[in-house]
C-alpha cells in the first residue's frame, strides 16, 4: 500500500473529525437548554436512592418539582435533616427541625405466639396468602411473614425471623415503600424517639384475642391506669401510646399482662 | 373438525381429566341437617341480611336483600328456624355474614310467582324475575345474571352460547346436568333468548361427553335457532373469551366484554336456575356439586346453597384417605380450603379431595425460556416476560404487557417444566394493579 493512500484516508477522517467538531461545539452553545443551576444541587442533595418515599418517580423529578416550587423540601426522608439543610439554603428557605421517624412492626406474632389456620402452601407471598381464606394466621391484622416488605426495601433494612418480619433501625430510612406494600398495614411510620409502643393492632373482642395470639392486646385497660401521664389509652379492645405525652417511664411494660407493649432500649 | 382456539392445554389426558370416577353416576339429592348461606356470594356488593335469629324461615323466602347495582338477593335454602347471623371465615378474604338455619325437614315453600311457560312468560317481566331468584352465574365466577340480561346502550347481542364445555377437571355438574335434564337448560336458553330477543343460541359441549351432545342434539331438535356445537377437549375450552373465539370465531377485545363480540355467555347450570325460576317461580337455593378424588364413594349431588364441605363429603362416604388438600371447584382454578366447616355456595362446582402424596408442593426452579407458558396461554401473553417483569416488581411494566387480560386459567402454571408460580403471581399482579390503579 502506497503511503499517499495512508495520508489521505488520515486526512480525510481527521479533517472530518475537525469539522463534525465544530458543528457540534457550535450546536451545544447555541442549542444548548438553559438548566436552573439549582437543579443541579438539588439532586446532589438528595440521598439518590430513587426510592419513591417522596411520591415523584425518582430523586430527577423531585427535584425538579422542588426548584419549580411545586413540592415541598420535606418530603426526602432517606437524606433525613442533611437533604434538608441543603434544599433549605439551595431554596432560601428555612429548615426547620424534623423528627426523626422510622418503620416500626405493630406485631409479635411469631410463628409458635399466634395460632395457625391452616398450612400455607401457595405462592410465597403475603398478598396471596392473606387473600386465601382471610389468611395462613388465625388474626387478621397481624404479620403473615412472608416477606412482601422484605422486597421491596431498597435499604435492606428488614428480614423475617421467626416468621415475622424484623426491621434493622439503623438502616431504615423512612422511605415508607413497605407501609404501602403490606397487605396488613402492620408496618407504621412512627417518631424515632417514641420507645415505647403497643405492638399490636388487633381489635378482636379480649378472648378470641387470647385465642388467637399469646402476644395480643386483649384491651384490659391496666396500661391505662398504670400510666401516670393520661399518654395511653385503650380504644375498640386496643391500646395506644400518644407519643407526645409517653415519658418512655415503662409503667405500662411493666403491668401488661401478655407482654404486648414493648420498650426498646 | 372440533372447534377451538389457540394455546391451552390437555390436564389429565390419560385419566379422562379426572372425570371418569363420576360421569357414569345420576344427580343425588342432598340434604343437610342445617345450613349456613353467606350472603356475599356473588359479585358485587353483599347483601344485607332481613332476617333474625330465632325467624322462622321457608324455602325459597328472601333472607337477604340486594344492595347497589348489581346486587341478588339471597333466599333460604331449606325451611326452618335461623340460628344465627354473624361474621363466619369462608373462602374470602375478610369473614362473610353467614346466616345460619336449621332444617325442619318439611321443605315447605314460600309462596312462588311463576310467569308462565318458556314461550308465554312477557318479556319485560323475565329481567327482573331473574334478578329476584338471586341468579348469578353457576360456573364458578357467580356474576349476577340479570345484568348479563340487560343490553347496554349501543351494543347489541346476536348469540346466546351455553356453556356446557365443563373443560375443569374432575367435574362432572354440568355433564350430567345435560344428560339427565336437558328440557331445563334448553327451556332456559328460549328464555334468555326471548327476554334479550337474540335468534341464535347455541349449546357448546366438549367432546369428552359423547352422550351429552347426543343427548342435548335429540333435545334440541326442531327448536328454531338452536343448535349444539361440539368443541375439543381442552383447557380452557369453557374460558368465556376462550368459548367464543372456538364457537363463532370473534375476539374479545382486550380489555372488552363478551358483549364486544356480540355474544353473552350462561352457564348451562344458570341456564336450567333462570327456567325455574320463570317458568316455576322458584329462586336459586340448590345447586349440582361434584364430589371427587379421594373419598369412598365419589358423586353428583344436588346441593342446598350453604351446605357444609363436611356434609358434602360425608355423603360422599368420606375421606378415602387423610386428605392432604380440598379444593372447592376443579383442580385447575379451585380454591383450597382452610376448614371443612366453610359453605358451599353457588359458585361450587366441585369438590375435589387429594391425598397427601398429590398434594405435595414441587419446588420451583429457574426459568429456562423454554417458552411452553408462550404455546399454553389461551390469552395469547407472553408469561415467561410477565415473570421477569414480576420479579422485578414492575407493574407498571406488567399492565403494558397486558396482565390485566390473563384469565388466571393456569395453563402456564401447569404447562411450566421449572414449575414456576407463574399464574398465581399474574393474579396478585392484578390485583394490585386494580387496588393501585397504577
Amino acid at each position: 500500500m502506497e503511503l499517499n493512500a495512508i495520508l489521505y484516508a488520515a486526512g480525510v477522517m481527521g479533517g472530518l473529525g475537525i469539522l463534525f467538531g465544530l458543528i457540534l461545539t457550535f450546536a451545544s452553545k447555541k442549542f444548548a437548554v438553559p438548566v436552573d443551576e439549582r437543579f443541579t444541587l438539588a439532586r446532589d442533595a438528595m440521598a439518590g436512592a430513587n426510592c419513591g418515599a417522596c411520591g415523584y418517580p425518582g430523586c430527577d423529578a423531585y427535584a425538579l418539582a422542588v426548584v419549580n416550587g411545586e413540592a415541598a423540601i420535606d418530603l426526602c426522608t432517606p437524606g433525613g435533616q442533611k437533604t434538608l439543610d441543603l434544599l433549605a439554603e439551595i431554596m432560601g428557605q428555612t429548615a426547620e427541625e424534623t423528627e426523626q421517624v422510622v418503620a416500626r412492626v405493630l406485631c409479635q406474632g411469631e410463628t409458635d405466639v399466634v395460632k395457625q389456620r391452616y398450612d400455607y402452601n401457595g405462592p410465597k407471598t403475603c398478598h396471596t396468602a392473606v387473600g386465601l381464606a382471610g389468611g395462613p394466621t388465625m388474626c387478621q391484622w397481624g404479620c403473615v411473614g412472608l416477606g412482601d416488605c422484605v422486597r421491596v426495601c431498597r435499604f435492606d433494612a428488614m428480614k423475617i425471623e421467626n416468621g415475622i418480619v424484623v426491621i434493622d433501625e439503623d438502616k431504615c430510612t423512612a422511605c415508607g415503600m413497605c407501609v404501602k406494600e403490606c397487605p396488613r398495614n402492620v408496618i407504621k411510620l412512627l417518631p424515632k424517639k417514641a420507645r415505647v409502643t403497643v405492638r399490636c393492632q388487633s381489635l378482636a373482642a379480649p378472648r378470641d384475642a387470647r385465642e388467637t395470639c399469646d402476644k395480643a392486646c386483649i384491651g384490659c385497660k391496666r396500661c391505662e391506669k398504670a400510666c401516670e401521664y393520661d399518654a395511653i389509652h385503650v380504644n375498640n379492645f386496643l391500646a395506644l401510646i400518644d407519643p407526645e405525652k409517653c415519658t418512655l417511664c415503662g409503667a405500662c411494660v411493666e403491668v401488661c399482662p401478655t407482654k404486648c407493649i414493648e420498650q426498646l432500649p | 373438525m372440533n372447534l377451538s382456539f389457540k394455546g391451552g392445554i390437555h390436564p389429565l389426558r390419560e385419566l379422562h381429566e379426572g372425570k371418569g370416577k363420576t360421569s357414569s353416576l345420576p344427580i343425588q339429592d342432598l340434604v343437610p341437617e342445617k345450613v349456613c348461606i353467606p350472603v356475599d356470594m356473588h359479585i358485587g356488593a353483599p347483601s344485607a341480611p332481613c332476617v333474625k335469629k330465632g325467624d322462622l324461615v321457608k324455602m325459597g323466602q328472601v333472607i337477604a336483600t340486594p344492595v347497589g347495582g348489581i346486587g341478588i338477593p339471597v333466599h333460604a335454602s331449606v325451611s326452618g328456624e335461623v340460628i344465627s347471623v354473624g361474621p363466619r371465615q369462608m373462602l374470602g378474604k375478610a369473614a362473610s355474614t353467614c346466616i345460619e338455619i336449621a332444617n325442619d325437614g318439611k321443605d315447605e315453600w314460600a309462596e312462588l310467582y311463576p310467569l308462565g311457560s318458556a314461550e308465554s312468560a312477557p318479556v319485560d317481566k323475565i329481567v327482573q324475575q331473574v334478578k329476584d331468584a338471586g341468579i348469578c352465574g353457576l360456573g364458578g365466577a357467580c356474576f349476577p345474571s340479570h345484568i348479563k340480561m340487560m343490553i347496554p346502550d349501543g351494543k347489541s347481542v346476536d348469540t346466546i352460547i351455553l356453556n356446557g364445555a365443563e373443560c375443569e377437571t374432575f367435574l362432572t355438574a354440568d355433564h350430567r346436568l345435560m344428560l339427565e335434564e336437558p328440557d331445563r337448560i334448553l327451556k332456559g336458553l328460549r328464555v334468555i333468548m326471548r327476554a334479550m330477543n337474540v335468534f341464535f343460541g347455541v349449546v357448546a359441549i366438549e367432546n369428552n361427553k359423547p352422550d351429552a351432545i347426543k343427548t342435548m342434539k335429540e333435545a334440541a331438535q326442531g327448536m328454531e335457532g338452536v343448535r349444539v356445537a361440539v368443541l375439543k377437549t381442552k383447557y380452557p375450552q369453557g374460558g368465556e373469551k376462550q368459548l367464543i373465539d372456538a364457537v363463532t370465531k370473534r375476539q374479545v377485545p382486550s380489555g372488552g366484554l363478551p358483549i364486544d363480540a356480540k355474544v353473552v355467555v350462561f352457564n348451562v347450570g344458570t341456564a336450567a336456575a333462570i327456567a325455574d325460576a320463570v317458568i316455576e317461580g322458584k329462586p336459586l337455593i340448590s345447586r349440582i356439586t361434584t364430589v371427587t378424588g379421594a373419598v369412598n364413594t365419589p358423586c353428583n349431588l344436588r346441593i342446598r346453597i350453604g351446605t357444609s364441605f363436611q356434609a358434602a363429603i360425608d355423603a360422599a362416604g368420606g375421606c378415602a384417605e387423610e386428605p392432604g388438600k380440598i379444593f372447592a371447584g376443579g383442580s385447575m382454578t379451585g380454591l383450597c380450603i382452610s376448614s371443612t366447616e366453610v359453605s358451599l355456595t353457588k359458585a361450587n362446582n366441585g369438590i375435589v379431595v387429594l391425598n397427601q402424596k398429590d398434594a405435595v408442593k414441587q419446588q420451583a426452579t429457574p426459568c429456562i425460556r423454554c417458552g411452553r407458558c408462550i404455546d399454553a396461554c389461551p390469552s395469547r401473553l407472553n408469561p415467561q416476560y410477565l415473570n421477569v417483569l414480576n420479579e422485578q416488581a414492575d407493574l407498571v411494566g406488567m399492565k403494558k404487557h397486558n396482565v390485566m387480560d390473563c384469565t388466571v386459567c393456569g395453563s402456564c402454571s401447569y404447562r411450566c417444566p421449572a414449575k414456576i408460580e407463574l399464574s398465581a403471581s399474574f393474579k396478585e399482579a392484578k390485583e394490585k394493579i386494580t387496588a393501585r390503579r397504577v
